[in-house]
């Protein structure tokens, strides 16, 4: 992308005004509801004279074309019939706008003729005029700082970190609200969708630069341009971590060939041997893009393998070793010093005081809790800190100090403020859903990473382990 | 020394786009990737010749540009220890493959040394992927790569961490750091291999894929026994 075309894209996403252009009321004005929130002047661009009241009537300026409005328009959003959107982008181009991006579908991903022949239109148009088009069939952008988006049921505020890029506007839509209920803070989220005039490697690029970003993630089915993506998420993967949701993995085997090597070579495996070698993170599910992000923005850094880990239960105790287990992790033995350090705070008759904890109901209160947390973050054999919380048994307890889940949730933060070790906290479906998602909620809030399985603790931990150690590796040769 | 491009403008100009398995492994060979010379005998006599002077055991191949997987059609023996032997085999070789591959063209058979024993088998390979371009796999060799497709790849140019890295992360790794009667390999060798493979994909784009298969791995060296490079289609 070169500097007039991102200078261009800049000014898109931290518009002085912005232009909806075909919004309507069957669609209950869905575009110019995104965008009434932004720090930016809103224009609407409507000659249905149906629409236009209901326009007006939200205050909002209507005009019959985008010559019309007074302003320099810095991004437009694009909502017309198929057969308009080369009209409206050429007044785009003509009026100079940042960058359009078109909610406007039927082009070449319908697969049929006219479609691809609109589009090929399209791509001419835009190539020609070095123009910046986000689409088409696309959910458009997300700026939280400037309150554009992808959908009005998005947060938007100030001190977003996340940079997300997606093939599909449902997933760009979605891991923006679905963050901020695990605790994150989406700072961009850019749906691509035929992504013809920006490509893959333009906005991966485009987000590697961004200093507000400081971790990217995408959904991806694949990528016009493969090498040049390739090579820029090797510098990208470099600067910022970089994980990856590659869906579409069964969709095509490998082709017909005439080598082993070509028959073996699938689209997955390309797609992770890429991600392997860049030093991205590859997740498979919109679960681990959760969990990982937590790992990442939440913990500490960790080459480790150590887990130290707090359960409240033998049963659990078991089933946590099995999970970091299975994931390369291990539970080690804890010195000698510990033991004698934790004997007598875990005293129940039962529990444990050797590593994983099963602490029972010697967990009485958030100030015991804390020392146990203290004496496996003392302890040189351990990594990374870990705590179980099955939160019925928990606040049965603290209830007797006059305590709750609230002040637990006080002091891991403060446990975790203090420590020079990782901390993370699993919260299982095993007991109330609605109190745990709650629990869950609150967790995240207070900046701690929350997992809500122990396999998926598990498998976060390991693959932000996993990502620190390549970082290591490519950083050192 | 005949180049890769030397021996693509003649493969261009009889229409073919497989190369022979004794044009493959010139153009391996011009890179010094070592193989075992295959030396192309159009009579059992010839071919009893060149054994006896390149020491035995030796392999048989068919060799024919129509012929491209060999052994099905009886087109490869192993091992043999005599003149006579080679005399014998010769005849009954070329006999079976005009039964088993009618009407395909035979230039003769040729004689090459066997990698010694005690190798692990391993298949290193490229292919130029539609989105990717060039790409580069490892694996063991054999019924690993057939059946259980234990292979890794990257996209190239391979750094050498990529190589070690591709090496390592098969499922059959520890075949190749010592196991039972096997010596652990040579993983300099190995790595080295990998990235004269990877630089040659990315220097020749007429180069769509190619298989190194097998190769073998020994304690201070690595051999390609057979290879096959297959010619973009234009």
């Amino acid at each position: 992308m070169d500097k007039e075309r991102k200078a261009n894209l800049d000014r898109a996403l931290n518009p002085k005004v912005i232009a909806v252009v075909g919004d309507k009321k069957i669609t209950d004005y869905m575009w110019l509801k995104s965008v009434k929130d932004a720090k930016a002047k809103v224009y609407s661009v409507q000659i249905d004279e149906n629409d236009i009241p209901g326009i007006e009537a939200m205050g909002i300026d209507n005009r019959k074309s985008l010559a019309d409005i007074p302003e320099q328009v810095d991004y437009a959003i694009i909502a017309v019939p198929r057969p308009v959107l080369p009209f409206i982008l050429a007044d785009c181009i003509k009026e100079n706008v940042g960058a359009a991006a078109a909610f406007t579908s039927g082009f070449a991903e319908t697969g049929e003729a006219d479609g691809i022949e609109l589009q090929e239109r399209i791509i001419k148009m835009t190539s020609e005029a070095n123009f910046n088009l986000v689409g088409p069939n696309c959910m458009c952008l997300y700026h939280a700082k400037v309150g554009i988006r992808n959908t009005a049921d998005q947060w938007i505020g100030e001190g977003g970190n996340i940079g997300f890029m997606s093939n599909s506007g449902t997933h760009a839509t979605n891991f923006v609200i679905r963050a901020r209920s695990n605790g994150l803070y989406p700072a961009k989220s850019i749906s691509m969708g035929n992504s013809i005039s920006i490509d893959q490697g333009d906005w991966l690029e485009y987000l590697g630069e961004d200093p507000d970003i400081e971790v990217i993630g995408m959904y991806i089915e694949g990528t016009r341009d493969g090498r040049k993506f390739f090579e820029t998420l090797r510098e990208v993967a470099q600067k910022k971590p970089v994980v990856i949701w590659k869906g579409g993995q069964t969709k095509e085997g490998a082709r017909a060939a005439a080598s082993h090597t070509g028959h073996l070579a699938s689209d997955m495996a390309l797609w992770d041997a890429m991600i392997r070698q860049t030093g991205a993170i590859r997740v498979d599910t919109q679960d681990e893009l959760m969990d990982t992000m937590k790992a990442l923005l939440m913990m500490k850094p960790f080459t480790g393998e150590n887990m130290g880990i707090i359960a409240q239960t033998g049963g659990q105790s078991v089933l946590v070793s099995d999970a970091f287990g299975s994931q390369e992790l291990k539970v080690p033995a804890l010195t000698e010093k510990t033991h004698e350090r934790l004997r007598p705070i875990v005293t129940v008759v039962g529990g444990s005081y050797k590593n994983p904890l099963d602490v029972s109901g010697s967990l009485t209160s958030v100030e015991r809790a804390t020392e146990m947390l203290n004496g496996l973050h003392d302890d040189p054999n351990t990594d990374i800190i870990v705590m179980e919380s099955s939160i019925g048994f928990i606040q049965r307890r603290l209830e007797k100090q006059g305590q709750g889940l609230d002040t637990l949730i006080e002091g891991l933060k403060a446990f975790q403020e203090s420590s020079k070790k990782p901390f993370g906290v699993i919260a299982t479906w095993n007991q109330n859903e609605g109190e745990l998602a709650d629990f869950r909620q609150k967790v995240s809030d207070a900046g701690i990473a929350v997992f809500p399985t122990f396999q998926a603790g598990a498998g976060a931990i390991r693959k932000v382990r996993d990502y620190y150690r390549k970082k290591e590796t490519l950083g050192t040769k | 020394m005949s180049s890769f491009t030397d021996i693509r403008s003649a493969a261009r100009a009889e229409n073919r786009v497989i190369l022979t398995e004794q044009e493959s492994k010139t153009v391996l060979k011009a890179i010094n990737i070592p193989i075992t010379e295959p030396i192309l005998a159009t009579n059992s006599k010839e071919a009893a010749n060149i054994s006896s002077e390149m020491g035995f055991p030796v392999a048989l191949k068919i060799a024919s540009q129509d012929i491209t997987h060999k052994s099905d059609v009886g087109g490869v023996r192993l091992g043999l220890d005599s003149q006579e032997e080679i005399v014998e085999v010769f005849d009954q070789m070329i006999n079976t493959v005009k039964k088993e591959a009618k009407g395909s063209s035979i230039d003769g058979i040729t004689v090459q040394p066997m990698a010694p024993p005690g190798g692990v088998e391993v298949i290193i390979g490229v292919t130029r992927d539609h989105q990717f371009g060039p790409v580069v796999m490892f694996g063991l060799g054999g019924i690993a790569v057939e059946i259980l497709q234990d292979v890794s790849f990257r996209i190239a140019p391979l750094t050498p961490i990529d190589a070690e890295e591709m090496i390592k992360e098969i499922k059959g790794y520890k075949m190749l750091t010592g196991y039972r009667a096997f010596k652990p390999v040579n993983m300099d060798k190995l790595k080295d291999l990998l990235l004269k493979v990877s630089d040659l994909a990315m220097q020749e784009s007429e180069i769509s894929e190619m298989d190194l298969n097998p190769v073998f791995a020994y304690e201070n060296d690595v051999v390609a026994a057979d290879a096959r490079i297959i010619l973009t289609d234009n």
